[in-house]
């Protein structure tokens, strides 16, 4: 829209001078962006070499130490166990979220934007709170197992403290991540599409498989990376809701930034998590500008 | 604009030295110095209180009735660790009063971060110091020139008496009563953690020596698999019946009795291979902007009537001469929460180590949580 309205008026800007308008208007975002994120990202890489004080500050190095340190096993396996968790969230968000999705964009009809808004509107509250809520609600005196119990479940039933509380902590937590961009990608999609699909005798199951389903990747695949960066480093849900065994990347590296007193260790473990996410990442890059060349042709 | 202003904007646009505000790796002017160059505070209204704690610290009604009687606004913010306020502190932001642990006292006084306090200009600091004789010359703050005691705490077991019996033994080994198996939950903090392990092997509980954080590691992790998780949010585990048997401080019991529909269901032990100790205090950083009015508040916190309100308010005790009355009735159905200067002076602190023994003991403790 905005590049047409030069065209009315008397004075036409060269294509030049347009240009030079646009990457004006992209400079306080650049600014921004640099200063804020790039630069926080390099601290984090620079103090990655870093040493602390007695005093418990940070100072910048060149040791090697801290990323050494990241050897322990014990690292590798709570990194190994946050990709799980993370993935099992991922996946249960599609389950959870590509019926909410479906049943909004294509049945939805007027309420559809007060049935996005009724998914919005809860993750306003702030998400620590309300994984405390969920603490008390799930503790083993509280309403959920009372309840439970008064209808027959085993006095040894727990939720609080174990992994199946951990992943339906990250569910709950970033389900609406999901919900977005798939409303989004059906909203998009071209509903005769299906129609056409049914008059070429295809049966629904087929359908969906080989029209919905493909026509919504990209809505899923972008749904999932939403899902699965922050939940991997998540630590709200592990703290709260997790126990011994449940402890995930995102608690060891706010405990060496807290507790331990290690900011250097906690930049190290940073950049590993972040550089074992860009690999991934990377995948799904590549993945997306194949289907989008596809789509070109 | 002057040179240095252009030079710190030419630096932030940089990013290269955008951690001038950050808070690490400058240089800092020793910290005798900076002392030495600043007078003594004057304790009159010389601005707004900018106050800086846990949140939920001190009694609202206490808080709203200093900002009343001085006519000044308490601008209030809270930090959620002692180490996220020392490096807000660090960081070159600006509070006029903060309230330190014993332990992160000690660290400012040895970084130069916080202003000499004069006890005489303090009306209230006879209560103080003059009772507890303890404080006059505590180990943080060579002769609590710099801080004055807030709270004091120390560090027990908790448990569920209908679950578990009116009566444990007494000792740190209650933690591995099987009845509790899947019940319990130690505290999610480092130097308790270790602490509780060095108390039971009879180690030095700031101890960083290899191999006795080795057996230390190997102790806690024969008590782990029993373990319902490491948290120090205790009141809520112990009353929302998550945890039977829990490490935990001594004010949290006095929390969970005063909120109980049952307050006769909660124990509390302070075993008997020693309970750690630990304070609060107040003290004000050499950055604060009004010094003046943060005095003033200590003042007035160190008023009986005010303190008073406060111990009921959080459940600690405060060394001040005619509070003593009001926290025994309050700790009255847990006498095993009381916290005095005596047990503060068997000397079981956690104290600030070298920057490779800290890392040695966080070494251990990620073994422990994470293995």
């Amino acid at each position: 829209m905005l590049t047409r309205e030069p065209e009315v008026r008397q004075d036409r800007p060269t294509k030049r001078r347009r240009t030079r308008l646009w990457s004006a208007l992209t400079l306080p975002g650049t600014v921004w962006m640099s200063v804020f994120f790039l630069s926080a990202l390099l601290l984090t890489v620079a103090l990655s070499f870093g040493t602390t004080d007695d005093l418990g500050n940070p100072h910048f190095g060149s040791t090697l130490a801290n990323w050494a340190q990241l050897g322990e096993p014990a690292y590798a396996k709570v990194i190994f166990r946050s990709f799980v968790y993370a993935g099992l969230a991922s996946v249960i968000c599609l389950l959870i979220a590509y019926p909410v999705a479906y049943v909004i964009a294509l049945h939805g009809g007027r309420y559809k934007h007060a049935l996005i808004a009724a998914i919005v509107v809860p993750f306003f509250a702030n998400y620590l709170v309300r994984m405390y809520g969920w603490s008390t609600v799930l503790a083993d005196d509280g309403p959920v197992l009372r309840a439970a119990r008064a209808l027959g479940a085993p006095p040894s039933l727990t939720i609080l403290n174990t992994g199946f509380g951990v992943v339906a902590g990250l569910v709950y937590g970033f389900v609406v991540f999901m919900i977005l961009p798939l409303y989004a990608a059906m909203e998009r999609m071209d509903v005769s599409l299906i129609e056409a699909g049914r008059d070429l005798y295809g049966g629904p199951l087929r359908t969906f498989l080989f029209v919905t389903v493909p026509s919504t990747r990209q809505g899923a695949l972008a749904g999932l990376v939403l899902v699965f960066l922050p939940a991997t480093g998540d630590f709200v849900s592990a703290q709260l809701l997790g126990g011994p065994n449940q402890i995930m990347i995102g608690n060891l590296i706010q405990q060496k930034f807290f507790d331990g007193q290690n900011w250097p260790l906690g930049c190290a473990l940073t950049v590993l998590l972040m550089a074992l996410l860009v690999v991934g990442l990377s995948g799904y890059l590549r993945r997306s500008r194949r289907d989008e060349q596809e789509a070109v042709r | 604009m002057d040179r240095r202003d252009l030079l710190k904007l030419a630096g932030l646009l940089g990013g290269a030295t955008a951690l001038g505000g950050c808070g690490f790796a400058q240089t800092e002017a020793p910290a005798a110095a900076e002392e030495s160059q600043a007078p003594p505070i004057e304790m009159k209204v010389d601005g707004d209180l900018v106050y800086f704690n846990w949140a939920d610290y001190i009694d609202p009604d206490v808080k709203a009735g200093f900002a009343k009687e001085y006519g000044v606004k308490v601008i209030e913010s809270n930090f959620d660790s002692m180490e996220s306020m020392t490096a807000k502190l660090t960081a070159g932001n600006a509070y006029d009063v903060i309230f330190p642990s014993d332990k992160f006292a000690e660290r400012l006084v040895k970084a130069g971060k916080l202003r000499a306090i004069d006890h005489a200009q303090l009306t209230n600091s006879e209560k103080v110091f003059g009772t507890y004789d303890y404080f006059q010359n505590p180990w943080y703050d060579q002769n609590s020139a710099h801080t004055i005691p807030n709270t004091m705490y120390k560090t027990g077991i908790g448990w569920r008496k209908d679950k578990l019996g009116a009566k444990l033994t007494g000792s740190w080994n209650d933690l591995w009563d099987t009845r509790a198996n899947g019940k319990k939950f130690l505290l999610d903090d480092r130097d308790e953690v270790l602490g509780l392990a060095a108390l039971r092997l009879g180690y030095d509980i700031n101890t960083a020596k290899p191999d006795e954080l080795d057996k230390m590691v190997a102790l806690i992790k024969d008590l782990r698999p029993h373990l319902r998780g490491f948290s120090s949010d205790t009141t809520h585990n112990l009353s929302g019946g998550s945890s039977w048997l829990q490490q935990m401080w001594s004010g949290d019991i006095v929390a969970v009795i005063g909120q109980a529909d049952k307050p006769e269901l909660y124990g509390f032990e302070s075993p008997t291979e020693g309970a750690p100790t630990g304070s609060d205090t107040y003290a004000i950083p050499v950055d604060a902007k009004h010094p003046g009015t943060a005095m003033l508040f200590i003042d007035y916190m160190l008023r009986p009537e005010n303190a008073i309100k406060n111990i009921e308010y959080i459940g600690y005790p405060m060394p001040i001469k005619g509070t003593e009355q009001a926290y025994a009735k309050l700790v009255e159905p847990v006498p095993e929460s009381v916290v005095t200067v005596d047990d503060l002076a068997k000397a079981i602190n956690f104290h600030n180590g070298t920057a490779e023994e800290t890392q040695a003991r966080d070494a251990a403790y990620t073994e422990i949580k994470a293995a």
